[in-house]
């Protein structure tokens, strides 16, 4: 029987989220493992299966019926704790006969399924016992043939070998696999353990913070893994950035070609993932075809039996960066982990590192936050509708409801302006509460790359009840996009930079949409008269120009001389007809005095979008 | 009993003078008093002690305290599981206050629980008023006395189970819900058996203490013989008025059966602790 | 690991058998089968504490008899005794009572305050309610080693007393008059007199008990020299050879007299006559009878020389000497006890 998880959520009532949006199906017959760290959310899904626990949002399916609401008494499933929680007075047998007995099967019938049962999980002759008389891998297999007792349809495994000795496990996992194979049932297992997913999982999903990341066989997901998470998660390696040129990731000498599968633009990063075994470290100079790193230096050897495992420091490589494993304080150079085969002879002190294979990981998709009213006039919808498309992005729409009674048809009128928005794949969400309270709330829960929200009306009338826009420049920490009037195909692009922090964030967040929405970017500097030298001005203005053009972005700069840098702004609006304007929003550190801030001037003021990036986050 | 286990060394070590203290201090503390019971029994011939409890009121007080006990912790048993049941299992607003209210009984003079049941239920009481008319007055009948020994022991039932409900993981009822048992058949087959113990031992100590409740109980029974008047009213009642044989032959009766459920009490938490 | 079922069901046996046999026998007399289900018409009688004795001993199985006699069957008496002023705040409190007798008058007048009864209702009854008397007297360890002769002796130092407790004994209030009136009536020429030897008795009080009989009980016991009570208390236990004290009777002492209360809103209109016949049997001839041979003195002086063991007091008085309960209640009890002497015991 296959299970089918259709878009699942689960939220407690304090707004914590265990389980994000996840759809996997489990095909009939499969041993699926969850693997994810504590906390991950996949006991979750385990107890959401069972029907412990019912989803907030989502479908789940046994053989395409909806048992999403089916109590757990009606599923059919046979679950395994952790714990085992074996009923303690009763004995073996009668543990492993209760779900015959609820079930009204006669008594001769029972003890030959209860034999049979013990037979085939190797606790024959044990029937009579009771919990404390038995080992753990005993209680286990107690649990596993209570569990199995009524021939259910689908059979959970929450961490089945956690409270188990090392030693053991390894038995008993084969045991439950071939117990598994012999029966045929639709198997889901948890674990946190990645060598126990490997070994049992035909497939295998992992997860972290509630997201199901990424999903595949043992074998793809540890040489090809998408995500960095995935990378690290699932065995060792190293994981070294560099910059994306003409089709191929440059990392020092070398340049990797990146497969056409993995989305990129030019001067992007790329992630390129090397695992211990992928090395190779040669005493000479390999020749071509061979692709070598360079000539490094070995840092660390440690013998552990059947291998030998090595760290080596590799010689300078201009623009990359090391980001796994961190590299220790102090040093400079990537340090590559490497395994060689123990009986190999040792490796030279100074060998050459070759590459035998490597892997070059996916960019991260961005993801929209999509805040909308449920009516009236949609400019972030159809904002989000141009991003989405341009971007390649994931939208998820939110609406947030005064009240539990507003939250179904608040639901509804999302999910139907979603469709006219031409965003049918959109997730939507509804919240209770606070608007800019609720959206803080969920920006902070799962990680977006922008928030697109209605700027409200020009000049609002300072004290009065504050539009959305100025409650969330302050509180929010992901770039906002605030959408002024009927939104504009995006193709100029006004950047106000501050002195003393060229080619930060909002440089680079204009550059990056600039060059995603194929736009042009003036980046402007207002001067006020006995403040900032011209001078440094200008060579700020430079760099800015310079981290522009790495992007490939058409750009030029601007200098105004104004009193106020607000009215430097409005003025070089007047002057041009820009789409957008970015702007940083300095960490409130302390509370400001309402609207008193640059930032918050301009999103009153500005006639167009206006894209507020928080300090620190591009 | 002379030896006790130090924990630091490892061994047993003789310890005749605490144990002598101990002895010392509960001789003339418990012991004697609780002798002193018996002789005076006795002391006018295993006769006059049959005889003094053949009388009708004895008879009858010993019966109708049995009953009342017997009633107590059946119906406390019910109550005080489900209270514990629900206390330990769902998470609620005002958990804590409920919690700590179930148990202020224990805490409350037995007399002030007297009083205030007569200034509920009693005929000028705040729902006696209206009640009396219609014919009801639970105060001054067997159900007043039932009422107040409801109230002072609904506790010690509580008390047992609770801790057991709560050292009971929730996946050992939802491993029993995904087996496919329901509600009722979890409860009966799997936390009613884990329950047995500390049923046993609440509904005892309900039993006993139902037997010994004089505070509560003078208040509301109106100390009718032959209607509602306990053991312990009895006793009190003959030893007042200065027939202490018939006095003393009851209270060893209630002494005895109070050995009794002890000793069931303390054989039973021994078998559970190995 | 804790197990409870592993062990046989069979040692759970005895001690279930045994629970069985005990429910049985407490529910016996309640069982269909049982001879006992049957239950007779029913009085309920409240008695302050001395009367217990005279009431379940004689006066209950000699009506049952008579009631029998009449050819009415059975009847069932269910009583309670305790201090007087307890049993008036039981009635008050609502018990079921239908016949209180009381140790005071005063305890009848709250009774009827409190719209229980008809005020004064008990006046219609013979002896206006009076069932029977008995003086107050002084009991004394044997061979009287402190030589008390009378209420004065009770004043010296080292004497110590047990006294019932005016607030709920009956008894109390009249032993308060008893050492009021003595004082007053041994020198009528001094106003202060009575109050005078009450305060002097009341500086040698170590003990108060709830109601008379228990202030015997605690006096039995072996606590304190002297204990002021009924008379008839102290000659029926020497009547029966239980008495291990002496009895004092001083030259001047009062009359208890102790009312009876029927209280008709607990009565059904069936059992009205069962209960009239009742009332009309305690001043029989053979109730009252009865009660001299308890150590109760009637208000018929000719059955008094029944009992050889009443004593002879010089200058007895009654309740109407001080003017009835109603002056008596607040010019000595409330006035010159509670807030003159207890105040200045209070202070001491």
């Amino acid at each position: 029987m296959s299970i089918t998880l259709d878009n699942v959520s689960k939220r407690y009532g304090n707004g914590q989220v265990v389980v994000d949006r996840v759809s996997l199906e489990v095909r009939t017959g499969e041993l699926f493992v969850l693997l994810g760290a504590s906390g991950s959310g996949k006991s979750t899904i385990l107890r959401m299966l069972a029907g412990l626990v019912t989803p907030s949002e989502g479908t789940i399916r046994f053989a395409g019926k909806d048992v999403t609401q089916l109590a757990p008494q009606k599923r059919d499933v046979g679950l395994v704790f952790q714990n085992y929680s074996i009923f303690r007075h009763m004995t073996v047998g009668e543990n492993i006969e209760f779900g015959l007995k609820i079930r009204g099967v006669a008594a001769a019938e029972r003890e030959h399924r209860r034999e049979e049962l013990l037979d085939l999980v190797g606790l024959g002759g044990l029937s009579a016992r009771y919990e404390s008389q038995l080992s753990g891998g005993q209680r286990q297999r107690v649990a596993l043939a209570r569990a199995l007792a009524y021939k259910p349809t689908v059979l959970l495994l929450d961490e089945p070998f956690g409270a188990l000795d090392v030693k053991i496990r390894s038995q008993l996992r084969q045991n439950l696999k071939e117990i598994q194979k012999t029966l045929g049932v639709t198997t889901v297992l948890v674990t946190h353990d990645q060598e126990e997913g490997f070994d049992l999982g035909q497939r295998i999903g992992i997860m972290d913070r509630g997201r199901l990341l990424e999903l595949g066989t043992p074998e793809e997901l540890y040489a090809h893994p998408r995500s960095l998470f995935v990378a690290t998660f699932l065995g060792a390696g190293t994981v070294l950035v560099g910059r994306c040129r003409d089709h191929h990731v440059a990392l020092g000498p070398l340049r990797l070609p990146i497969p056409p599968e993995v989305a990129h633009d030019e001067g992007d990063r790329a992630r390129v993932l090397i695992r211990p075994e992928q090395v190779r470290l040669a005493e000479s100079e390999p020749p071509p075809p061979a692709v070598v790193l360079g000539r490094g230096e070995i840092v660390e050897q440690n013998f552990s039996g059947a291998i030998r495992r090595t760290r080596v420091r590799l010689p300078p490589l201009p623009g990359v960066r090391q980001v796994v494993p961190p590299l220790p304080y102090g040093e400079e150079n990537p340090l590559l982990d490497v395994v060689v085969p123990a009986l190999d002879p040792p490796a030279p002190s100074r060998p050459w590192v070759v590459l035998e294979a490597w892997h070059i990981l996916r960019q991260p998709t961005p993801r929209l936050l999509v805040c909308d009213e449920g009516s009236g006039i949609a400019p972030a919808l159809e904002l989000g509708k141009t991003l989405v498309d341009a971007l390649d992005a994931i939208p998820t729409v939110l609406g947030v409801a005064e009240d539990s009674r507003g939250q179904d048809s608040l639901r509804a009128a999302l999910t139907a302006r979603a469709a006219d928005a031409q965003l049918p794949e959109a997730v939507v969400r509804v919240r209770r509460g606070n608007t800019a309270e609720q959206i803080t709330l969920e920006e902070r829960e799962a990680p977006y790359d922008f928030v697109i929200a209605g700027a409200g009306d020009l000049h609002p009338r300072p004290g009065r009840h504050r539009n959305l826009a100025d409650e969330l420049v302050p509180r929010i920490r992901t770039a906002l996009l605030l959408v002024r009037g009927r939104p504009r195909a995006i193709q100029r692009i006004l950047v106000c930079t501050a002195v003393g922090e060229p080619g930060k964030g909002d440089v680079r967040a204009g550059g990056w949409l600039a060059r995603r929405l194929n736009a042009t970017v003036t980046l402007l500097h207002v001067a006020m008269p006995a403040r900032t030298a011209v001078s440094l001005a200008r060579s700020h203005l430079e760099r800015g120009i310079a981290t522009l053009r790495e992007l490939e972005v058409v750009s030029r700069a601007s200098i105004r001389e104004a009193a106020t840098p607000l009215e430097g702004i409005l003025a070089e609006l007047r002057s041009e007809p820009y789409d957008l304007v970015v702007i940083g929003s300095p960490l409130q550190f302390t509370r400001a005095p309402r609207g008193s801030t640059v930032t918050q001037q301009v999103v009153q003021q500005a006639g167009c979008s206006i894209l507020v990036v928080p300090a620190g986050t591009w | 009993m002379s030896t006790v286990f130090d924990p630091d060394e490892g061994r047993l070590r003789r310890a005749k003078a605490p144990v002598s203290i101990v002895i010392l201090f509960l001789l003339p503390l418990i012991f004697m008093p609780l002798a002193a019971v018996f002789v005076f029994a006795f002391r006018g011939g295993p006769k006059a002690f049959v005889h003094a409890l053949a009388a009708r009121e004895a008879q009858f007080a010993l019966r109708f305290s049995l009953l009342i006990a017997f009633a107590t912790a059946a119906i406390n048993a019910v109550l005080g599981t489900y209270t514990a049941y629900v206390l330990s299992r769902y998470r609620f607003r005002g958990q804590r206050p409920l919690g700590i209210l179930v148990n202020l009984p224990v805490a409350i003079p037995t007399v002030v629980v007297g009083t205030s049941l007569l200034l509920l239920w009693g005929p000028i009481g705040l729902l006696g008023r209206w009640l009396e008319p219609l014919g009801i007055q639970p105060m001054f009948a067997p159900a007043g006395v039932l009422l107040a020994h409801l109230f002072v022991t609904f506790p010690y039932m509580l008390g047992a189970v609770k801790p057991v409900l709560d050292e009971l993981e929730g996946t050992y009822e939802e491993a029993a819900y995904t087996i496919g048992a329901n509600r009722w058949q979890t409860f009966r087959h799997v936390i009613l058996p884990t329950l047995r113990g500390g049923l046993l031992s609440g509904a005892l100590l309900t039993f006993a203490h139902s037997l010994g409740e004089f505070g509560a109980t003078v208040l509301v029974s109106g100390n009718l013989r032959l209607r509602t008047q306990t053991a312990p009213l009895y006793i009190f009642a003959q030893f007042e008025a200065g027939d202490i044989a018939a006095a003393n032959a009851v209270a060893t009766v209630l002494a005895v059966l109070s050995f009794l459920i002890f000793f069931v009490l303390m054989r039973y938490t021994v078998r559970q602790r190995d | 690991m804790t197990e409870t079922t592993g062990l046989p069901r069979r040692r759970g046996l005895a001690p279930s058998l045994f629970l069985a046999a005990l429910l049985l026998y407490a529910a016996w007399p309640w069982l269909p089968f049982s001879r006992a289900a049957t239950t007779p018409p029913t009085i309920v009688f409240y008695g302050f504490s001395i009367v217990a004795d005279v009431m379940n001993d004689a006066l209950f199985p000699a009506f049952q008899r008579i009631w029998a006699a009449e050819g009415h069957g059975d009847v069932e008496f269910i009583s309670s005794f305790a201090g007087s002023g307890t049993v008036t705040n039981q009635v008050l409190m609502g018990v079921p009572a239908q016949v209180v007798l009381l140790s005071l008058e005063s305890d009848a007048d709250r009774i009827a305050k409190a719209g229980v009864v008809a005020p004064g209702s008990w006046k219609k009854l013979p002896e206006a309610g009076v069932v029977n008397l008995t003086p107050f007297v002084i009991l004394v360890r044997s061979g009287n080693p402190l030589g008390i002769r009378d209420f004065e002796d009770l004043t010296r130092p080292g004497v110590r007393i047990v006294h019932p407790d005016p607030l709920t004994s009956g008894g109390a209030n009249w032993a308060l008059l008893a050492e009021y009136g003595a004082g007053a009536r041994a020198h009528p020429e001094s106003p202060g007199a009575g109050e005078a030897l009450l305060a002097g008795v009341w500086k040698r009080v170590v003990a108060q008990a709830s109601s008379a009989r228990a202030a015997r009980t605690q006096f039995e016991n072996g606590f304190g020299d002297a204990l002021i009570t009924y008379e008839q208390d102290a000659i029926y236990d020497r009547a029966r050879g239980k008495l291990h004290a002496d009895v004092v009777w001083p030259r001047r002492t009062i009359l208890s007299e102790h009312t009876l209360v029927v209280v008709d809103r607990h009565i059904r209109p069936s059992e009205r006559p069962m209960i009239a016949r009742f009332v009309r049997f305690l001043w029989s001839e053979e109730a009252q009878r009865t009660f001299v041979k308890y150590g109760f003195r009637s208000a018929h002086e000719e059955w008094n020389s029944d009992n050889p063991n009443f004593g002879r007091i010089e200058d007895p008085f009654r309740i109407a000497d001080f003017g009835g309960w109603e002056r008596a209640r607040p010019e000595i009890v409330e006035k010159i006890w509670k807030e003159r002497v207890l105040h200045l015991e209070a202070k001491r």
